[in-house]
């Protein structure tokens, strides 16, 4: 179909011709590319054959969980944008809206180091795999990297170094398996992979429509592949390598906050503004799960997995942690605690616990208050103390009954 | 302020860079969501007794319980 709308009148009769065949080649492109979403959307409901839910009908139910806040992180003087923890499963790196940057002992909750960055909204914030470095950037468009020192008292900022260079705010950042590499997203739209030691760009990843908010490195042992969400309600994912975009995935209504792989990198969970989390199955290529609610109206900031998977901790924007059963799509557990926004979220290393970073300035770490929510599950020792426990006091309770008994019957016979 | 040739050339370019994509993403395999799930489930259920914040861990593993002088109480 030729398609004569054209801006300006050309001046020459071949510049016409050139116009005509450009927009021709234009309209087919865009006919093949609507034929290509059509095939799209048909291969993947072929095999569209159940839902997670269904499947999981015959899996055990978790009942109840009673979460419990074991510490509390105080000493940011605003908002807490983003958290990580350390390998060592006790470390906390920290950033905030303040511009500080800081390393907590959880266990203790004392402060180790503090770094005051020359921007305000520090948006990501990430800990280096062997525990000896932090990156962190915002609204300074950078992602720096600083090297802790042992020395409480060396200044930090001085051994600072900048690493990437956005055109737009640093929304997120990773250390690949080891301290060499970062991988960033940003408010520009891109993300890219940079060489610490020289700062070199190493790989960029275009393909986001618009601000890119999140994103996640795959399990090391599924290969290099990462995937981000943002604005423009997509979630990618990356070959690092080659830089392409292998899989696509656009069911959110709304901004992608949190993305976070299963623990096996067969899938992977993301949280919107749109109140509900999704999960995706990579060999599917489809979102094979929601987690929503009529009553959840809030948007989720960050999302996060259990160690096995079956759990998906959610922070939301109404100052909630949501606990789903990732399997059978139902809420486990709700916890209160913050006085604002949760805005960061992730599951300790070893995952015997959780930490939420939130708007009221505090840091928690929350754990499962184990003797309440396993009363069906008790490990066997466990099961034996407390059925023995119960048999002492019974017979305890039964002595004292029948000396008593005894007692009122000698008394009776004395009168 | 752009020649119309020029607008079209990029409309062209993103579009192909679209195609190109679009064409890349189509034709990935694919398995049954059956099957996918089927692998979600048995990956939950293996790894499930090591996953303190499903089980719950006793006290005395907890770096983060305080000590009680009687966990079972």
């Amino acid at each position: 179909v030729l398609n004569f709308k054209y801006r300006g009148s050309p001046l020459i009769p071949e510049m016409a011709t050139q116009e005509v065949q450009l927009n021709e080649t234009l309209a087919h492109l865009k006919t093949e590319s609507e034929t290509l979403k059509s095939k799209l959307e048909e291969e993947r409901a072929k095999l569209h054959d159940v839902e997670l839910h269904q499947v999981a009908e015959k899996v055990e139910g978790l009942g109840q969980f009673v979460m419990k806040t074991r510490r509390t992180l105080k000493g940011h003087g605003n908002k807490v944008l983003c958290m990580d923890w350390c390998k060592d499963k006790r470390r906390i790196v920290s950033s905030s809206q303040d511009g500080k940057v800081i390393v907590w002992d959880a266990f203790t909750t004392n402060k180790e180091h503090a770094v005051t960055m020359p921007c305000t909204w520090v948006m990501a914030c990430a800990y280096a795999p062997s525990g000896c470095a932090v990156a962190c950037g915002g609204l300074d468009n950078k992602c720096s990297v600083y090297p802790l020192s042992l020395d409480k008292n060396e200044n930090l900022a001085a051994k600072k170094k900048s690493v990437a260079m956005h055109t737009n705010y640093l929304s997120a950042c990773s250390f690949t398996n080891s301290d060499m590499q970062i991988l960033t997203s940003s408010g520009d739209g891109t993300c890219a992979l940079w060489d610490v030691e020289s700062g070199q760009l190493l790989q960029s990843f275009h393909g986001h429509a618009a601000d890119v908010l999140c994103l996640d490195l795959a399990p090391s042992e599924t290969g290099n592949t990462f995937v981000s969400g943002g604005c423009d309600k997509k979630a990618n994912v990356w070959d690092m390598r080659s830089g392409q975009c292998i899989q696509s995935f656009e069911t959110h209504e709304s901004d992608i906050n949190s993305v976070r792989y299963y623990p096996s990198g067969d899938a992977f969970a993301s949280g919107s503004d749109d109140a509900t989390c999704r999960l995706y199955d990579l060999r599917a290529d489809r979102e094979v799960a929601i987690y929503s609610k009529e009553s959840i109206i809030f948007g989720v900031s960050s999302v996060d997995f259990s160690l096995s998977g079956r759990l998906l901790f959610g922070g939301y924007n109404d100052y909630t942690i949501n606990v789903w059963d990732v399997l059978k799509g139902t809420r486990v557990s709700i916890l209160f605690g913050h006085e604002n926004r949760v805005s960061t979220l992730r599951v300790s290393p070893d995952g015997t616990a959780f930490s939420t970073g939130s708007w009221d300035h505090t840091l928690r770490v929350c754990d499962d208050c184990y003797f309440l929510s396993n009363l069906t599950t008790l490990q066997p020792r466990v099961t034996f103390l407390v059925t023995s426990c119960n048999v002492c006091c019974f017979s305890l309770f039964f002595f004292f009954l029948s000396d008593l008994g005894l007692r009122m019957r000698t008394q009776r016979m004395k009168w | 302020m752009m020649s119309s040739k020029a607008h079209s050339s990029n409309n062209i370019a993103n579009a192909r860079r679209t195609v190109q994509q679009l064409r890349i993403e189509a034709s990935i395999e694919r398995i049954k969501v059956s099957k996918a799930c089927a692998d979600l489930m048995s990956y939950c259920s293996e790894h499930a007794r090591s996953d303190p914040l499903l089980m719950g861990i006793p006290a005395s593993d907890n770096p983060f319980k305080d000590k009680k002088p009687c966990t079972i109480l």
